[in-house]
């Protein structure tokens, strides 16, 4: 047998691609590269197709889905949820919850620690039986089954909800299938008629948020869960359901759902009769039939990113041609465990050294990435630039790098490891631009491009490199995602494993604190400014050093109408309002 | 001959408990763990330990590779957990022999997903084979009986050429203009007879099909033309000559039939090696057929599938290897059975 | 045979239609190649009549496979380029279409080859093959011409032929194989006879049985038979004549008894030294002729053979060297023609070479 590819080839581009949940808003416009927009009459009717793209949906069971693009277009055509994101553009708008399947967007009365929403009575499955508030108790109880329900968001609730840790450290409730610990489930999670009642162990002012961009709150129905058997059964309450089976690698169509009610949903305009999703296609595929706009393709969209091989045709395109700015970070981490850069000035003269801007040269320009000043992405509310970066040219700083290495340690010349995802000739030209620049400043980089075993490797405490490479974007739009899952000793650091705190970074006490208060604080511009404040001191310790952050350039077919890439879905295409010419 | 086939079979079967006996140590001995892949972002380490459970990656390679054994015989239920059959029955999926494993990754038993991509890989091997056969042996024989002429020069020169492109390269070739610059077809989908009829079918496999051919057909035409110039330098074309016998008998009865029996072994064995070898075509026209699915297992960590796959994939070369043999028997009356 | 009468004389004139059955004259069979041109045959002249046999000696690569395939016009359709005149009961073969050349083969000349194994199609049955010979010429059915392959492979000896006629040529033995190939070659009943090397990849035990039958079957069908060897053994039991050929000429020609009796040129001599004799006589020597066949491509300047020849010193000067000998008539009389500047071979012949092989002839000379 033959097999060409390596495995975990795709792991660099899913470097990306896990961290692609939910995001969006605070994007507060100082992008010019407005999402552009076919502006057709939204007539009904006709079929759309979305090109999902070469990487497969892996789960299309709410609680196991993780990836953005997923949960975007299911919360959009059949997942709906208490709360939903209006289709909007607007850096705030697009980022506030409306109730959804909820009547409200969810009460506390005690700063997040006890959250209660009441359920439509008039919203329906699409077998036409009710959505009741048991369905949504089930749907949360499935994310305490990790041996069936495998790859979702599942952490949020073991951090939040009020369940004990067993020795294992993880919940004392092994989930609805074994029903271990069932009843402290049962007392966490309540239903009285059609309201629910969510109690935590700690405050969490932005569940709604969770819930929005997530679905790992969604609904489900206990009498059609055959758990693992189910990952790519759809139980529709939207707009559309799936027609026949989801085929992995080739895709599946979605019809109108009868037991939809339009009057119910004031984000979903549902304009096309039908969605056909195909999965599989290359993105020089894809992107060959978007500009040749031929076919079926003249009624496409897609999350997929135009390959920088077509960029100089973009011009034929312009009508059809957004560019968005997307909600990832990418980064480098010095590792603390390293012998030269556990010294807080080998860092700083590496900080000081580092070139972004001939990185992003290397990587495609400035249609590919722009700058980044912080590991928070922009549109993340609360996003403030971080000092000890904002001043340092892009370029970096050779000179006054050198100085400051002066004052490293480590013996002279400095030898460093970069280990990075590397394989693709993009991948490689990159990390040769920063050892270009490093080595510019007094460095003498090793460069270390690992494959299959990238994330194996960086994530061993005792991996002998010193500079690493990540990437990450916000669960939702707020920093409680971004800075504790990465820098977050006590979550992320394990004998075995270092989480994604990939670097080995150790705030010690003072940084945990920080980041407790943080989370503590209920009223959500307050605690954007404590996490400032935690940001800010990852900077002085050089925790990391901030690259770039991806551009989204996407095409759409000429037959499109309502074109929109709203930050309500981070950016991407937004198929609750788009539409095709009949 | 009846006993023969059986031997052969026998050990045939030997191979494929050693191949995936391999198949397991190897995966094993990787230093990636699969739970990653399973487990998604922000999976805390005890997370990942209960994952790695539950896809059965706790136990040694050796008792795992037992129960993928048994199940063949008699079938495996996933998860195998009694307790769960109690509290959930309905959790359980049943992989009734001869069972290949239950790919967690594609929430699919693996004899269900060899199910589906097998008549895909057919049909693209099918049309590609008869691309390959009707054009590389004509053309080579054509170019041996034209030997040293400029149509000799050409068709040498021309799949020399072809033989050198990449299949990708082709095929994206191919894709980029026939299918979408020039409309001259549709982009190729894969539509079953069932669907699309056997014209609908048929249209959809013939930018797959050219393209696997033609990298077949380049070799082809080049190992035709060196088999029939050797032929022709055989005593025995001397001799037919040497008869009396007109041109046309001397070189379809007499050289040909001995110049193709060598291509017929060949083409058998690349007939069954392409059933999982389409690997590239397959991906550049977003065909779901088994080399698609083993790219994907791969680059996944799917090892039921990839283990499935090494199996069928096996198997197929060992009875085209039996079946080559017998027809060599046949061809060739020196050829004994034994 | 017991007598060998000559019956052809080399400087008989040749006159259409009146003369000999074949007449081969000044043939050249020269193959062009990227190194230059191969002069495999360079202007051979002999003649044959029915009823008698043409023995042609060398060693490989002399030219006596690619002189005899050109009677047959198997070099048409290759890049060889064949000259002179090839005249078959008064026919010049080389003037003939590719088709009309076809009709004749196998039909009015026949060829048997050395090794039977190879020259048989491995995937047809023996009698498959001998039937196809006799239906390509001859409007018949399969059944009569299968009828017609029994009655041949009886004649040629094979047991229960109504049995093996069925039977693939690897089920036959090498001599059995030989005598299937004898019965192709004659089942038309062909006026020559053309065997290159009929015994080589035979048991000697065989050989003679071979030889035998070939014999019997030229008298049954008074056929001309040109038989190519480099067994002299062969030559003296089979040939009325014998035309020896080095490096695509022919350098002594003559009758068979005559010539092997009589040589006069050294090469000859080196064959015949290199014969051993069955009959053990222990003080015989065998001597080989040292160094390699010359190449076709470039050869040797002079003489062909004198590189090898032990006897160029007792030419005078550097003719050996400067100048081709051409065939002539020797010390012999007009029916033994030699290519060689030696001016007294008979005497040398005598004294230098026949002591070392075979003493007791050189004392009763």
């Amino acid at each position: 047998m033959a097999i060409t590819k390596k495995p975990f080839a795709a792991l660099a581009a899913a470097a990306l691609a896990v961290s692609l949940a939910a995001c969006g808003g605070g994007d507060d416009g100082d992008d010019n590269n407005s999402p552009g927009g076919s502006d057709g009459a939204a007539a009904k009717g006709g079929t759309a197709i979305f090109f999902n793209g070469p990487r497969n949906t892996e789960h299309w069971d709410p609680q196991r889905m993780y990836i953005g693009r997923d949960l975007n277009n299911s919360g959009r055509l059949f997942y709906r949820s208490l709360v939903a994101y209006p289709a909007s553009n607007d850096p705030t708008e697009g980022t506030t919850p409306i109730p959804d399947l909820a009547t409200d967007t969810g009460t506390t009365e005690d700063g997040g620690k006890t959250w209660t929403f009441t359920i439509r009575d008039d919203v329906k499955w699409e077998d036409g039986k009710n959505i009741t508030c048991e369905d949504f108790k089930y749907g949360a109880s499935r994310n305490f089954a990790t041996d069936v329900i495998i790859g979702g968001p599942a952490n949020y609730l073991f951090t939040y909800l009020d369940i004990p840790n067993g020795d294992d450290g993880l919940p004392q409730y092994k989930g609805p299938y074994s029903k271990e610990g069932q009843e402290l489930f049962d007392k966490a999670v309540t239903c009285d008629g059609q309201t629910i009642t969510y109690r935590m162990k700690k405050p969490w002012p932005d569940m709604p948020q969770a819930a929005a961009s997530l679905r790992f709150l969604d609904p489900y129905r206990q009498d059609l869960d055959k758990g693992d058997a189910n990952n790519f059964v759809i139980i529709s309450n939207g707009p559309y359901k799936l027609d026949g089976e989801w085929t992995e690698g080739t895709g599946g169509t979605f019809v109108r759902n009868e037991n939809w009610d339009e009057s119910t949903d004031p984000i979903r305009k549902a304009l096309p009769d039908q969605w056909e999703f195909r999965e599989g296609d290359e993105d020089e595929a894809i992107y060959d039939q978007m500009f040749a706009d031929s076919g079926d393709a003249q009624f496409g969209v897609t999350e997929r990113r135009i390959p920088p091989t077509f960029y100089d045709r973009i011009p034929e395109v312009e009508d059809r041609y957004t560019q968005v700015e997307s909600p990832y970070v990418d980064y480098v981490l010095p590792n603390f465990n390293s012998p030269v850069f556990k010294d807080l000035a080998c860092r700083e003269a590496l900080k000081l050294a580092t070139n972004k801007a001939a990185w992003i040269q290397a990587g495609g320009g400035e249609k590919a990435f722009t700058p980044a000043y912080s590991v928070v992405n922009p549109s993340v509310p609360g996003y403030r630039e971080n000092p000890a970066f904002a001043d340092i040219p892009d370029e970096g700083d050779p000179d006054a790098a050198k100085a400051k290495l002066e004052e490293c340690s480590a013996p002279k010349p400095v030898k460093i490891k970069f280990t990075y995802s590397g394989g693709t000739p993009t991948s490689d030209n990159q990390a040769a631009a920063l050892k270009e620049s490093w080595d510019a400043a007094g460095f003498e980089t090793e460069l270390d491009p690992l494959e299959d075993t990238y994330y194996s490797v960086i994530q061993k405490p005792d991996a002998d490199f010193d500079v690493t490479w990540g990437g990450w974007g916000a669960d939702w739009p707020s920093i409680g995602t971004v800075i504790p899952p990465l820098f977050d000793s006590r979550i992320n650091l394990t004998g075995s494993s270092n989480g994604n705190d990939y670097g080995n970074y150790r705030g010690g006490p003072e940084v945990d604190k920080m980041i407790d208060d943080a989370y503590a604080e209920a009223d959500l511009d307050a605690a954007a400014d404590l996490w400032a404040e935690v940001d800010a001191k990852l900077g002085e310790d050089v925790a990391y050093i901030p690259l770039e952050i991806t551009i989204f350039n996407f095409l759409h077919g000429s037959k499109v109408t309502g074109y929109a890439n709203n930050v309500s879905v981070n950016g991407y295409a937004d198929l609750a309002v788009i539409g095709v010419e009949n | 001959m009846i006993a023969y086939v059986v031997r052969r079979l026998f050990a045939g079967v030997i191979l494929l408990v050693v191949m995936s006996i391999v198949t397991f140590a190897l995966f094993f001995a990787s230093p990636i763990n699969p739970a990653d892949f399973s487990c998604g972002k922000n999976c805390s380490a005890e997370q990942k330990e209960q994952v790695s459970r539950a896809l059965g990656f706790e136990d040694s390679w050796v008792t795992q590779w037992g129960k993928f054994a048994k199940g063949v015989f008699v079938g495996r239920d996933f998860p195998d957990d009694p307790e769960l059959r109690k509290t959930a029955p309905e959790t359980i999926a049943h992989c009734p022999a001869p069972c290949l494993g239950y790919s967690r990754e594609r929430t699919s038993t693996v004899t269900d997903l060899i199910k589906d991509t097998l008549p895909v890989s057919l049909s693209i091997a099918v049309v590609a084979f008869f691309f390959w056969i009707v054009g590389g042996v004509l053309l080579g024989v054509t170019a041996a009986l034209r030997r040293g002429t400029i149509v000799d020069r050409g068709l040498v020169g021309i799949s020399l050429v072809l033989y050198a492109f990449p299949t990708f390269f082709i095929g994206l070739l191919l894709y980029k203009f026939v299918a979408v610059q020039w409309g001259w077809v549709d982009v190729p989908r894969y539509t079953t007879i069932e669907d699309g009829g056997i014209s609908g079918w048929l249209s959809g496999l013939l930018l797959p099909g050219i393209t696997l051919a033609v990298f077949f057909m380049a070799g082809y035409v080049r190992m035709t033309r060196a088999y029939v110039l050797e032929s022709f330098s055989e005593d025995y074309v001397r001799t037919a000559r040497a008869k009396g016998l007109p041109k046309r008998t001397v070189t379809f009865k007499h050289a040909l039939r001995a110049a193709l029996t060598p291509i017929v072994t060949m083409a058998g064995l690349d007939f069954a090696g392409l059933m999982g070898g389409a690997i590239i075509t397959e991906s550049v026209f977003n065909y779901p057929g088994l080399g698609k699915l083993a790219v994907l297992a791969n680059s996944d960590f799917d090892l039921p599938t990839l283990v499935g796959l090494v199996i069928l994939l096996a198997t197929f070369v060992i009875i085209a290897n039996i079946i080559v043999d017998l027809l060599y028997a046949v061809i060739d009356p020196r050829v004994r059975l034994s | 045979m017991d007598t060998i009468t000559p019956t052809t004389t080399p400087t008989s004139a040749a006159t259409p239609g009146t003369g000999p059955f074949l007449s081969v004259e000044d043939l050249r069979v020269h193959f062009p190649t990227s190194d230059g041109v191969v002069k495999a045959t360079d202007g051979l002249t002999f003649k044959l009549e029915r009823g008698t046999t043409l023995g042609i000696v060398g060693e490989s690569g002399s030219g006596k496979s690619v002189s005899s395939s050109a009677i047959l016009g198997l070099h048409r359709g290759s890049s060889a380029q064949v000259s002179g005149r090839i005249v078959l009961d008064g026919v010049d073969l080389l003037s003939l279409s590719d088709e009309e050349m076809r009709l004749r083969r196998g039909k009015e000349v026949s060829m048997i080859f050395q090794d039977p194994l190879s020259a048989m199609h491995p995937y047809f049955t023996v009698g498959n093959q001998i039937a196809e010979a006799y239906r390509v010429h001859n409007k018949v059915s399969k059944k009569v011409a299968k009828a017609r392959a029994v009655e041949m492979l009886d004649r040629v000896g094979i047991p229960q032929p109504d049995r093996r006629v069925d039977d693939y040529p690897h089920q036959f033995s090498g001599g059995m194989r030989q005598r299937a190939m004898i019965a192709m070659g004659l089942i038309n009943n062909p006026g020559l006879l053309i065997a290159d090397e009929p015994t080589t990849a035979l048991d000697v035990t065989v050989q003679a049985q071979i030889l035998d039958l070939l014999q019997d079957l030229q008298r049954e069908f008074d056929s001309a038979v040109i038989i190519i060897t480099h067994d002299l053994g062969v030559v003296a039991e089979m040939a009325d004549d014998v035309l020896v050929m080095y490096a695509g000429r022919a350098v002594e020609y003559g009758p068979a008894k005559e010539l092997l009796t009589h040589p006069e040129m050294p090469y000859t001599w080196g064959l015949l030294s290199s014969v051993p004799d069955v009959k053990g006589d222990t003080d015989a020597r065998l001597i080989p002729i040292p160094g390699n066949p010359p190449s076709l491509l470039n050869p040797p300047s002079g003489c062909p053979f004198h590189p090898r020849c032990a006897h160029r010193d007792k030419v005078p000067g550097d003719l050996c060297w400067t100048e081709r000998p051409e065939l002539l008539q020797g010390s012999r009389g007009p029916s033994h023609l030699k290519a060689c500047h030696l001016a007294n071979p008979d005497e040398i012949y005598r004294k230098e070479v026949l002591v070392e092989i075979a003493p007791e002839l050189a004392e009763e000379l």
